[in-house]
């Protein structure tokens, strides 16, 4: 966690939910866990303001809770740091379920996101009530919801332990692994009287089962498709579907987030499942050709183990990330230092340690230039110095020593992970100053439109209706132009960015023992 | 009588390779007085037909070759030989002017005038090391100065001739790249596209050579390099055959542009410096400004 990553959770907290869960939010980011009590004091809120902030975090799965060890009447409140980013992804995870399971499914999404977590029958009450395709018959709803969650998209939050004990007065939570996936019972006749106003939401049965997003599972299909199109970039289409086949595969025997390896894939699972699945003739064809190409490309994906099964495969997660995320790496230089600048980075990557005067007689650079971007490199910390001393000199001068130039990759990634996160900030912090900027133009325009709209429903005439609208001035119309044009091309990039950021936490998941984001449902 | 005393002299030497001693002179030609044997050898050591080493406590002489002796001039002087000698012992790896002086004892001003006597009469030459640029080093003139000294193809007078490998990094990724299309047409399975796609450094050598870009004679060890450059550049890939041999293919990146560099965060120079206080703030960014209009 850096100082980085915690001015980013603190605006994205701002501008989900205002000032004052950010004010919590800081507070809880500072510290390993904190009761009500000390947040109060130390954010100077009143108690009242801070456990609705608590409420809201608590209902978003960003604050977990649990007994103080020393005193068990007292709750004490930690942040999962790791999710808050993950609000960011919203679009994401609506795009990817809107692919999949169509509007319903992204209405169901969308709702699941607005309220946080919610009970089966509240979430489908409020897609029937407030959804845009109303053509939907409920029953369509309740299917879509029960494939997401059998397809593990939503996930059950751990249920209150009702406990009979009195003096435990902090609640506790049963989490029980194959609970997660379990089909609620959805009461249709129920939904229908809801709807007509004849019954409440707190009659359903299941209120017992909140439902939330699991963003592992949606941050497991980010990072196939970044393998995937990484394979199809390079080995072309009909190895990229050879591979999605493979992950397949792999998901049935292995923990999507396995840090290291995946379990063995045999030959034969791999030629059954794609005769039966595809009807890609080519990929058939030449299916054993396909794989030899991925097990011996440079990336590293696959790698064989054995011969048993007419061959033995694992797919591996941390040479795969590690290229992949270098490959990242290698990209910011070219654009930020030239290409020549990239041809230092691989030079040493590809010797691990080289001196200066080797440097630039491997790269075919001029010893000048080759100095000046390598020095660029060392400052900007993507390469690094490892000084070998000889011993001896003593008294007689300075001890001779090597500086041999190295690249210390995890360092690296992490410097250009802060450098993302710190973007990503300055584009939230931009875009709040454009619309702070122009509020009053923006609220304007808003405002006119909702005039012109309760005017045309009234019926009244267009030229009145011009008339209202030239009100707002074409010097103004330009401004809020590129004004909107500019939020629009911040708001992109802070998608984009997004993408960065993924694949390097993905090597941080794979590639070291750091801990991370993705974690089981807790 | 001396001048006949240092021929008989000069026949015992040439018959001792490692060069004779006092004693084996003594011994050779017994009858011959002290005195007139050190005249004649002054004569010999005059003519250069013999040279005086030293090992251990005892001098050496030893015969000198005479195809050697001829390309100095008749007329030189005792330093302008001795300082011959000593640029010629460095071969063509060339010796620098301290360690002739060292070497030759000489001051530095009389050394100056010799060596610049000697290159102008073209027995000796001066050459720029690619290493350092202002260590000039001699070397006879008629030798090809060592491939240290000049750093080989990709130097023309000391200077590391970039647009020159540049070019070549860019026709020998074409080569590739035209290779792998070519295969990528023949549609005659994954495993034969890839096999087609790679080239040998021969096949990219003799495709240069055809090109006729290179006034210079390429060797195959100096596109090998230029090779590494394309594989350095994260364009090409380097695989090794089973008979350890590598062959050459293009590649494409795995990934697209990243998120990142697509905005001006991604290549500020000074993001170090970024913050919310102080001269550079996301607020006030000119790059930021400059990107959104």
């Amino acid at each position: 966690m850096s100082a980085d990553y915690s001015h980013l959770c603190s605006a994205i907290l701002e501008q989900c939910f205002g000032k004052v869960v950010q004010l919590v939010a800081d507070c809880l980011f500072s510290a390993t866990t904190r009761s009500l009590s000390q947040i109060a004091s130390s954010t100077k809120l009143s108690r009242k303001e801070v456990a609705l902030a608590l409420a809201v975090l608590v209902k978003y799965r960003l604050v977990d809770f649990s007994a103080s060890q020393q005193n068990p009447f007292l709750a004490e409140y930690a942040l999962r740091r790791e999710d808050v980013l993950c609000l960011l992804r919203y679009p994401r995870y609506v795009h990817l379920v809107q692919a999949k399971y169509g509007n319903v499914g992204a209405s169901i999404a969308e709702e699941l996101i607005n309220s946080g977590s919610d009970t089966a029958t509240g979430i489908l009450v409020k897609c029937l009530t407030e959804g845009e395709n109303k053509s939907e018959s409920a029953e369509s709803y309740r299917n879509s919801f029960l494939q997401m969650i059998t397809d593990h998209y939503i996930i059950k939050k751990p249920e209150l332990l009702s406990s009979d004990e009195t003096d435990e007065v902090i609640p506790k939570f049963e989490t029980n692994e194959c609970d997660y996936y379990r089909h609620p019972n959805i009461d249709l006749q129920l939904l229908a009287k809801i709807r007509k106003g004849e019954a409440t939401v707190s009659e359903a049965k299941d209120g017992h089962m909140v439902w939330t997003l699991n963003y592992d599972r949606f941050h497991q299909d980010f990072r196939d498709s970044i393998m995937i199109d990484a394979i199809e970039r390079k080995l072309g289409e009909n190895a990229a579907e050879c591979f999605r086949f493979i992950l397949k595969i792999m998901y049935n025997t292995t923990d999507p987030w396995q840090r290291k390896l995946s379990n063995q894939v045999t030959f034969v699972e791999i030629k059954q499942t794609i005769e039966k699945k595809s009807n890609n003739l080519d990929l058939m064809k030449y299916l054993d050709q396909y794989i030899s190409l991925i097990t011996d490309d440079s990336l590293g994906f696959l790698r064989r183990v054995g011969d048993m099964g007419g061959g033995l495969f694992v797919v591996d997660m941390e040479k795969s990330f590690e290229s992949l995320a270098f490959a990242c790496v290698e990209s910011v230089i070219t654009e930020r230092f030239g290409s020549k600048a990239a041809r230092i980075f691989r030079v040493i990557r590809c010797k691990k340690y080289i001196e200066q005067e080797d440097l630039q007689k491997e790269a075919m650079i001029p010893s000048k230039e080759a100095k000046s971007l390598a020095y660029n490199l060392f400052q900007e910390q993507f390469i690094h110095v490892k000084i070998i001393k000889k011993p001896g000199g003593g008294s007689n001068g300075p001890a001779k020593a090597f500086y041999l130039f190295q690249v210390r990759e995890k360092d690296t990634v992490r410097m250009l992970l802060d450098v993302s996160y710190k973007s990503l900030y300055n584009t939230i912090e931009r875009s709040n100053f454009e619309k702070n900027e122009h509020k009053g133009l923006i609220e304007k325009s808003q405002r006119l439109d909702s005039i012109v709209e309760t005017m045309k429903e009234r019926g009244e005439s267009d030229e009145y209706i011009a008339e209202i609208v030239e009100t707002f001035t074409p010097p103004e119309c330009e401004i809020l132009k590129k004004v909107k044009n500019r939020i629009k091309t911040l708001s992109k990039a802070e998608l984009t960015l997004d993408d960065t950021i993924f694949l390097l936490q993905m090597y941080q998941h794979h590639c070291t023992t750091l801990p991370t984001g993705i974690r089981k449902f807790k | 009588m001396a001048a006949e005393v240092s021929q008989l002299l000069l026949a015992v030497i040439q018959g001792i390779a490692n060069g004779a001693t006092n004693d084996d002179l003594t011994k050779a030609l017994p009858d011959i007085e002290p005195a007139t044997r050190v005249e004649a050898l002054n004569i010999l050591l005059q003519q250069g037909g013999i040279e005086i080493l030293k090992k251990g406590e005892k001098l050496v002489y030893r015969a000198r070759d005479p195809e050697k002796k001829s390309a100095l001039p008749k007329d030189a002087d005792n330093e302008e030989k001795v300082v011959y000698g000593i640029v010629e012992e460095g071969g063509n790896k060339g010796i620098w002017i301290r360690d002739i002086r060292m070497k030759s004892n000489l001051n530095m001003i009389q050394l100056n005038k010799i060596l610049k006597n000697l290159e102008t009469k073209k027995l000796i030459k001066a050459v720029k090391s690619v290493n350092a640029s202002k260590k000039k080093v001699y070397m006879l003139y008629n030798l090809e100065p060592d491939l240290s000294i000049t750093g080989g193809a990709w130097y023309q007078d000391q200077d590391f001739e970039v647009e020159f490998v540049d070019v070549l990094n860019q026709q020998c990724l074409r080569f590739l790249q035209m290779k792998r299309d070519g295969a990528e047409k023949k549609r005659e399975g994954p495993l034969a596209f890839k096999q087609m796609s790679c080239c040998t450094v021969n096949e990219v050598h003799k495709f240069i050579s055809d090109l006729g870009i290179s006034k210079v004679n390429l060797a195959e060890a100096d596109l090998e390099t230029i090779l590494k450059t394309v594989v350095y550049d994260g364009n090409a890939e380097r695989v090794r055959l089973q008979d350890g041999s590598f062959v050459y293919r293009a590649v494409n990146s795995p990934l697209a542009p990243t998120g990142l560099v697509q905005m001006p965060c991604g290549i500020c120079p000074v993001i170090k410096n970024c913050s919310n206080c102080g001269d550079v703030t996301a607020i006030t960014c000119e790059y930021m400004r400059d990107w959104l209009d």
